[in-house]
């Protein structure tokens, strides 16, 4: 490697990126387009839940009862009907998720002190909001029309996430997603680019090696992706107001080694595809689609089969999600993310060689 | 250390696949030697110049460059090279500057000797006012004289130059030549691709290759020997059907091996050395036998079986001329945004006539006649095809041209067969109508018999014809041809004028396009064109004859006299 044929590398890759302005754009724009509509979209929270209730007592009773759902923040009352059907085309048509039927005798009964069944029907097509919406229900039946008393008391504390946002979980994760789509992406084009209109040829037909081409792609495009991050980091914490609870500069390290990792996929893509076309399906298809689906960001991934699991360890957003929610949320300390960051740099170390041995410097 | 010789080739051969690309082959380079690598497109130019420059592998045999074998000694070769390919080899959003000093520094000339290199090739390559300009707004001319500048800034000892010449306007060329001339004087050794004959002749030595193999190796003069002596051209002061007919007959004579068919004349190739008055003796009265140079083209035409090219060609049914008017154009302009890609064209090319487009690439050639075919918004003036306006491409205007476009436009997971079909169904031909207008453009562009392949599995040859009769089945009025012979043998091109001929003789009005300025030989009249502007047009001796050249000037050098007429061409392309 010579200082100066990578020097002119880097400076000249510096300028066409520069002057490329939709590139720019789009390297800016387009991750804080994705941090605001999965900020704002990925909302795991149940709340607000459409409520149709089917009251055959009608009574000052019945009548609080429907009130205590209404007055919740979980629930909204949608339609109050003395019909049947009303309460079935209505869950059908999807105006309501959850239907409340009160029997007639709902308020003797309770007068009684005798056992007042309440039938709550839910709309279980989405089964997380039909579990949540239940569970809810039962808890504001059960402390009607008092809260009532029980020999072992629950006192639950939630830890790292104490007001159980979701923007909390979702803002952290979010940047290993962001930071898996668009770098690749946009370094995946970086050396096909040369291949398609025939410069690489002169590339070739020079002294330079295969290394420093390599590396004079990486150094802008990491430091365009480097960017990238630290402004959707910005963004994410000031905007969406996540308290982040670690290290800052731990976590700007780690992201420092997933930008490498990240930039190093799109290089290799790079290296091994012809056309532009290519480099962009095979890069959405080995990095964002993954970084949604294995990485933990929604789904768990403990909750999968085990070869998925596995599988799962293929793709690099897994590792990064992981110390980023560490950090942010559990306030974990260099130690603890330690395992994922050692995965991270030995993966990026791998993808380098890979793309540094792939780029031959023949034309065939 | 001894200077070891620049190239030296042992068995050297590369395929891809099962396609042999180059077949083995011994050659050296002498130190200072200029060597031409001449061949049609395909013929395995690219391929063999890869392989020098050491960026290609050969999968037999053996190179050293400069000493070092192009297997594991690249980058030393890299180093000590110049390698100018076909394509592009700059960066367009760099400027001039940045862009030779990119070159310089991976090529590890240090900063004082670039400093005083590039100065002195850029003001030899008159891009010195330019310095800052982005590689993308320059003229293709420029361009290539500055890629030339980015392989000679670490003075290489040898320099492998693909094509040089490639759509780059006539007067360019020659300045690009003007340099090369200037380093080969300081010994500099040379290796051209090129398909032009006049940078053929700027060489020490040629290899002719054709499908990979070389052909025959040696000074242009050397290499003509075969065909001296053999070529002659006959007139009889007609044009048009008498030509034709004494074609025929001409054809019939045991010894001629060839027959072209152009404007005014016919070319004739004889198989065998004959003296001038006996073969006179054998012309019908009238005839007037002249002899002429040999040409490269004319040593493919040798090698092959006699082609007269008369094979039963159909009788055309010769259109009435009366009512129609082939071409009008009228102060034709197409823009692109800011950019004019033609601008203000007028020409007429009554029917029968076969007009020649010429211009390097970017001319607008492509872009007028799309707009004739009404593909393509006129944004100013107007076009008369056939009688027929081609604004807005209606279904009448479509029923009276045909047009064959540049990548021939056909579908290649289509057997010949059904491509015909295809088009014939596009044009509204069906059943009966549909067989005798397939098995006629068959006939006329001689398909006889056709492959059971797809489309894409034929050769380039085959594949022109195939689309030349698809642009055929509803006999148009107007023919256009869009760089026709691009891509095909000599044979092949050779014979494809002799339709084209055919077809313009019927009365049809074809109008090509084609970047191969001999081939203006075959054409009735020409058209130049340069930045989207139309400089000259009209036949080619009275071109000559109006710009001051001799009658039998080359249309390069008539070209070039257009561009220096028109003056304002150079300082077009360099100014703002």
């Amino acid at each position: 490697m010579k200082a100066h044929r990578l020097g002119a590398l880097i400076v000249k890759e510096s300028r066409e990126l520069i002057r490329d302005p939709v590139t720019v754009a789009l390297a800016v724009i387009m991750p804080l387009i994705m941090l605001f509509l999965f900020g704002y979209a990925v909302n795991l929270d149940v709340e607000q839940v459409a409520v149709g209730i089917y009251d055959l007592d009608n009574t000052p009773a019945s009548r609080e009862l429907s009130a205590r759902f209404d007055s919740s923040r979980y629930f909204q009352l949608e339609q109050k009907t003395t019909d049947l059907h009303d309460l079935e085309s209505a869950l059908q048509s999807s105006t309501i998720s959850m239907g409340v039927v009160i029997p007639a005798g709902f308020a003797r009964q309770l007068l009684r002190g005798d056992e007042a069944p309440v039938q709550v029907i839910v709309d279980g097509g989405y089964p997380v909001l039909g579990r949540l919406a239940s569970a809810y229900a039962e808890a504001v039946i059960t402390n009607f029309p008092a809260p009532r008393q029980s020999a072992i008391r629950v006192q639950a504390r939630v830890w790292f996430n104490p007001s159980l946002r979701s923007v909390n979980f979702v803002i952290p994760g979010l940047f290993a997603v962001i930071l898996m789509a668009f770098p690749p992406l946009l370094t995946a084009l970086a050396i096909v680019r040369e291949k398609e209109t025939g410069t690489i040829e002169q590339i070739y037909a020079s002294p330079v090696t295969s290394t420093e081409f390599v590396v004079g792609k990486l150094v802008p495009y990491g430091l365009v992706a480097f960017l990238e991050i630290l402004m959707v980091m910005v963004v994410g914490f000031a905007w969406f107001q996540v308290p982040i609870a670690g290290s800052p500069t731990l976590l700007l390290m780690s992201a420092f080694v997933y930008v490498l990792t990240t930039v190093g996929i799109g290089l290799l893509v790079s290296s091994l595809v012809r056309t532009q076309l290519a480099a962009m399906l095979i890069t959405l298809i080995v990095t964002l689609m993954p970084s949604f689906l294995f990485s933990g960001f929604l789904f768990p991934l403990f909750t999968m089969p085990l070869a998925l699991q596995l599988y799962s360890w293929l793709f690099p957003a897994g590792y990064f999600m992981e110390i980023s929610r560490g950090i942010v949320l559990k306030s974990a300390g260099l130690e603890a993310v330690l395992p994922n960051l050692m995965m991270l740099i030995v993966y990026t170390a791998m993808v380098f060689v890979f793309a540094a041995w792939r780029m031959k410097q023949k034309v065939a | 250390m001894s200077s070891p010789e620049p190239i030296v080739a042992k068995g050297l051969g590369r395929q891809f696949g099962d396609n042999v690309v180059i077949e083995p082959l011994d050659v050296s380079v002498d130190r200072g030697q200029r060597v031409g690598i001449v061949g049609a497109d395909g013929a395995g130019k690219t391929t063999l110049l890869q392989m020098l420059a050491g960026i290609l592998d050969p999968t037999v045999g053996e190179c050293r460059v400069l000493g070092f074998d192009t297997r594991q000694g690249a980058k030393q070769i890299a180093a000590r090279i110049g390698y100018m390919s076909q394509g592009f080899t700059l960066y367009d959003r760099l400027s001039v500057k940045e862009n030779l000093s990119f070159a310089a520094r991976i090529r590890d000339v240090p900063d004082e000797l670039y400093r005083e290199r590039s100065e002195r090739l850029l003001s030899m390559s008159g891009l010195g006012r330019f310095t800052d300009r982005p590689a993308a707004k320059l003229s293709g001319g420029m361009r290539k004289k500055l890629s030339l500048c980015t392989n000679l800034v670490h003075e290489p000892e040898l320099l492998i130059l693909d094509e040089p010449g490639l759509g780059v306007d006539p007067l360019s060329r020659r300045h690009l030549w003007a340099m090369l001339d200037r380093f080969r004087a300081q010994g500099l050794t040379m290796v051209v691709a090129t398909s032009y004959m006049d940078e053929a002749e700027l060489c020490d030595r040629i290899l002719l290759l054709e499908q990979g193999r070389v052909l025959a190796d040696g000074s242009l003069k050397e290499l003509l020997r075969p065909a001296a002596g053999r070529v002659f051209t006959v007139n009889t002061g007609d044009t048009g059907r008498g030509l034709r007919e004494l074609s025929g007959i001409l054809a019939q004579i045991e010894s001629v091996h060839s027959v072209q068919w152009l404007p005014d004349h016919l070319r004739l190739v004889m198989n065998a050395d004959i003296a001038e008055n006996q073969l006179a003796d054998l012309l019908p009265e009238g005839a007037h036998l002249a002899a002429a140079e040999p040409r490269l083209e004319d040593l493919f035409v040798l090698r092959t079986e006699k082609v007269t090219g008369e094979q039963q060609f159909p009788e055309l049914t010769r259109q009435d001329r009366g009512k129609e008017e082939g071409l009008v154009v009228t102060g034709l302009s197409v823009r692109f945004g800011h950019f004019k890609a033609v601008d203000r064209v007028s020409f007429e090319a009554p029917s029968g006539e076969l007009l020649a487009l010429l211009g390097p690439n970017g001319a607008g050639k492509t872009t007028l006649i799309r707009a004739l075919c009404g593909l393509v918004a006129i944004d100013e003036g107007s076009a008369r095809v056939a009688g027929v306006s081609s604004g807005g491409g209606s279904t009448a205007l479509r029923r009276q041209i045909g047009y064959m476009s540049q990548r021939f436009s056909l579908y290649l997971e289509l057997t010949p067969w059904e491509n015909l079909r295809f088009f014939a169904n596009a044009y509204g031909l069906a059943g009966g109508a549909a067989r005798a207008a397939i098995d006629w453009a068959r006939e006329v562009t001689g398909l006889t018999d056709i492959p059971d392949k797809l489309t894409g599995d034929l050769s380039s040859a085959l594949r022109q014809r195939l689309a030349l009769a698809c642009s055929l089945l509803h006999r148009p009025r107007v023919l256009f041809l869009d760089e026709p012979t691009s891509g095909v043998d000599p044979i092949a091109r050779y014979r494809f004028w002799r339709v084209i001929r055919e077809l313009a003789a019927s009365g049809m009005t074809v109008l090509v396009t084609t970047h191969y300025l001999e081939e203006a030989a075959y054409c009735d009249r020409l058209a130049l064109m340069l930045d989207g502007r139309l400089l000259a047009h009209g036949s080619r001796s009275s071109l000559n004859h109006s710009l001051g050249l001799d009658a039998d000037a080359t249309v390069e050098t008539l070209f070039t006299a257009a561009i220096e007429q028109a003056g304002t061409a150079n300082s077009r392309a360099l100014g703002p």
